[in-house]
């Protein structure tokens, strides 16, 4: 059976990349991109719930959800599943690392409204990928993610020291810069396909 | 110890209702959707066969095959539900029905994400009915030979061309009792030396050099082509050495790269011919 | 204590969802490449705020604070798959076109927002008001920006040809930057539309 990883992870970093491309997380990627640092912080905490999600969300579908024929349960198992996943990170990370913890403050518990976590996890269902594509999937989705919500901060920060109407500024240019961004990712679609 | 219980009581009565909620309308809605998707199908099978009464159906690598009858048991011909990698991240899924007598008798897209305005000429009946009904299993069915050119959109029309000429070669060799021709090579005809062949793989033009020596396929070597690297990788190594290991030009196409497969293996027939 | 129909505007100008409060832009971006979609989405959302904001508003004072937050997600998980089960049944073209964006309303911050910032708190009556006002807001605003885009991008509005021939379509608006692009370019105009009314 060809895994075909390698294209996975290029096509969900680049050709296909989940922010840019479709359309998941933007609430982050338009909340979160003030500065790098932040933006670095909560993109490690979505790779590690991503990641997690995507594993324990087909799991739980390919050996619950379908032989008990609950296909429909899907969006509300796997909803639950992502919000106590996020529980688990919020108090580990208290108490392994409280600075980090109060520097994200309420966008931990946000993760859970991240589109693009239960996003990926029902990707990984359309696309009918196995327990190894999963992982590697959700994975290089989610540093997908951290890529784009990154260069967007390193844009703003300096967006914040140009001069511009006062209309323009905040979600208006960021908006601008993030099609822009799109854009230029455009030139990867079309290199493979899976 | 009160409030715990009173949370997980909560939380537990909350979701049985909502459980027992979602079920009954799934209970309502699932047939529905069950009766309009096997609508969906048979419309799109009688459009190919019209007087279809009977479908067996059949998986080959992945894709389905229905074979299809009319009332009084005779065999109409095959419609396959194939994929065809072409330009979008996406394959390209499709209908595609052959009469008994190896005749492509209508093309029906189903999903795409070629880009609208270039690649979605795939959609338009007109360019269907004129460039892809009627066309032969013992035509060519090339891009430039019996299909014409689409500038602006290379990718997507090779990808689908190349996914029609493989299905049609296909269901004419698995359920028609044609044979797929590769050119045959005799080998007592071919000298020890080395040759150079050409022929299309999937994007464009494949250059090989195959070495004869004492009678046998030693080596091939690939000179150029202009195929998907990843598809192109999975073909040329196995490729090459099942033909050297079988020492015939036509054997088994690599799976999911049949085109560069049955390009090098055509390159090579060209070679030694 | 605001009038019912303060609280039903203030969801389509002051306090509108897309333009103003920036939730829920997922969907947003996604669906807004037709304007019959971004219609399509806006009523899905706002069936299912309508849903969850009277459930939540009639538990208000049943459901211990500590789990209301996975109390609530559970209620509106479960009207998000009545969504995604009524309209594969129903609007299959429709529930097509919106693909994944149908199971995604579930984290919708919009939805939670409101059920967690207002149906919590208040009655019935005033929660149901909240939540049409918001769901009207949000479908006007989605089907503007697809109006915006598919006028650009295609040419068509609700897929009747209004511009013609003489008008060669950006198709660059039907894609995803466009979808940025777009949305940042009305976001420039409501907040000078918003300037000029006196609203900041």
């Amino acid at each position: 059976m060809d895994l075909n990883l390698g294209a996975i992870i290029f096509v969900a970093i680049l050709a296909n990349n989940i922010v840019l491309n479709q359309f998941l997380g933007i609430c982050p990627y338009m909340g979160v991109t003030k500065r790098v640092e932040t933006s670095l912080g909560m993109s490690m905490a979505v790779v590690f719930v991503m990641t997690m999600a995507g594993i324990v969300t087909w799991i739980i579908f390919n050996f619950i959800l379908i032989p008990l024929e609950l296909e429909y349960l899907r969006t509300i198992s796997f909803i639950l599943v992502i919000a106590s996943l996020v529980q688990l990170v919020e108090i580990v990370l208290k108490k392994t690392n409280p600075t980090l913890f109060k520097a994200l403050g309420i966008y931990l518990p946000l993760i859970t409204t991240n589109c693009a976590i239960l996003g990926v996890a029902i990707l990984n269902i359309q696309m009918d990928h196995n327990i190894i594509q999963t992982v590697v999937y959700s994975l290089a989705a989610a540093i997908g993610f951290t890529v784009a919500l990154v260069i967007m901060a390193g844009i703003r920060e300096r967006l914040e020291l140009a001069n511009m109407s006062s209309m323009l500024k905040g979600a208006a240019v960021t908006l601008v810069a993030a099609g822009i961004m799109s854009l230029s990712f455009m030139g990867f679609s079309g290199i493979m396909t899976l | 110890m009160h409030d715990s219980v009173k949370m997980a009581v909560t939380l537990l009565v909350i979701g049985a209702i909502c459980g027992g909620f979602l079920a009954a309308v799934n209970a309502w809605t699932d047939p529905i959707i069950a009766e309009r998707e096997q609508e969906e199908f048979q419309r799109t099978v009688g459009e190919f066969f019209p007087e279809v009464d009977e479908i067996e159906e059949e998986e080959i690598d992945e894709e389905k095959y229905f074979i299809c009858y009319d009332a009084d048991g005779n065999m109409l011909g095959v419609v396959g539900e194939v994929k065809a990698s072409a330009y979008g991240d996406e394959p390209i899924r499709y209908n595609l029905g052959v009469n008994k007598d190896g005749e492509v008798v209508g093309m029906r897209v189903i999903a795409h994400e070629e880009t609208p305005g270039i690649g979605d000429f795939i959609e338009d009946d007109d360019w269907v009915e004129n460039q892809i009904t009627g066309l032969h299993f013992d035509d060519p069915i090339a891009v430039d030979q019996d299909i014409d050119a689409r500038s602006g959109a290379t990718v997507t029309l090779r990808g689908i061309v190349s996914s029609i000429r493989s299905t049609v070669d296909l269901i004419g060799d698995e359920y028609l009792g044609f044979e797929v021709e590769v050119v045959e090579v005799d080998m007592d005809e071919v000298e020890d030396g080395t040759y150079t062949g050409t022929a299309d793989g999937f994007a464009g033009e494949i250059e090989l050099e195959v070495t004869v020596s004492g009678g046998e396929i030693t080596e091939i070597v690939i000179i150029s082509h202009e195929d998907t690297p990843d598809f192109w990788d999975q073909a040329e190594g196995e490729t090459i050495d099942r033909i050297i290991e079988a020492q015939d030009v036509e054997v088994d196409a690599v799976s999911g790269a049949t085109a560069s497969s049955e390009g090098i293996m055509e390159a090579v027939a060209d070679a030694l011919n | 204590m605001a009038t019912m129909t303060q609280e039903f505007s203030k969801g389509i100008l002051k306090e509108n969802p897309v333009f103003r409060l920036l939730l829920g832009l997922c969907p947003v971006l996604a669906v807004t490449a037709t304007a019959i979609n971004g219609f399509g989405m806006g009523i899905a959302a706002t069936f299912v705020m309508l849903c969850s904001n009277i459930v939540v508003s009639l538990i208000r004072n049943v459901v211990p604070p500590r789990v209301r937050i996975p109390a609530y997600i559970l209620v509106i998980a479960t009207f998000v798959t009545v969504t995604d089960l009524v309209l594969n049944a129903f609007i299959p073209s429709l529930h097509a076109a919106l693909g994944i964006f149908i199971p995604l309303i579930v984290v919708n911050c919009m939805i939670l927002g409101r059920a967690e910032g207002f149906a919590r708190k208040n009655n019935l009556g005033r929660s149901i008001i909240d939540a049409l006002g918001m769901g009207v807001g949000f479908t006007i605003s989605l089907t503007v920006l697809g109006m915006f885009r598919e006028l650009l991008g295609a040419g068509t509005l609700f897929d009747v040809n209004i511009t013609g021939t003489a008008f060669e379509p950006m198709v660059v608006f039907a894609t995803p930057p466009g979808a940025f692009i777009a949305l940042g370019i009305l976001l420039l105009l409501f907040n000078v539309i918003y300037k000029k009314m006196g609203i900041e």
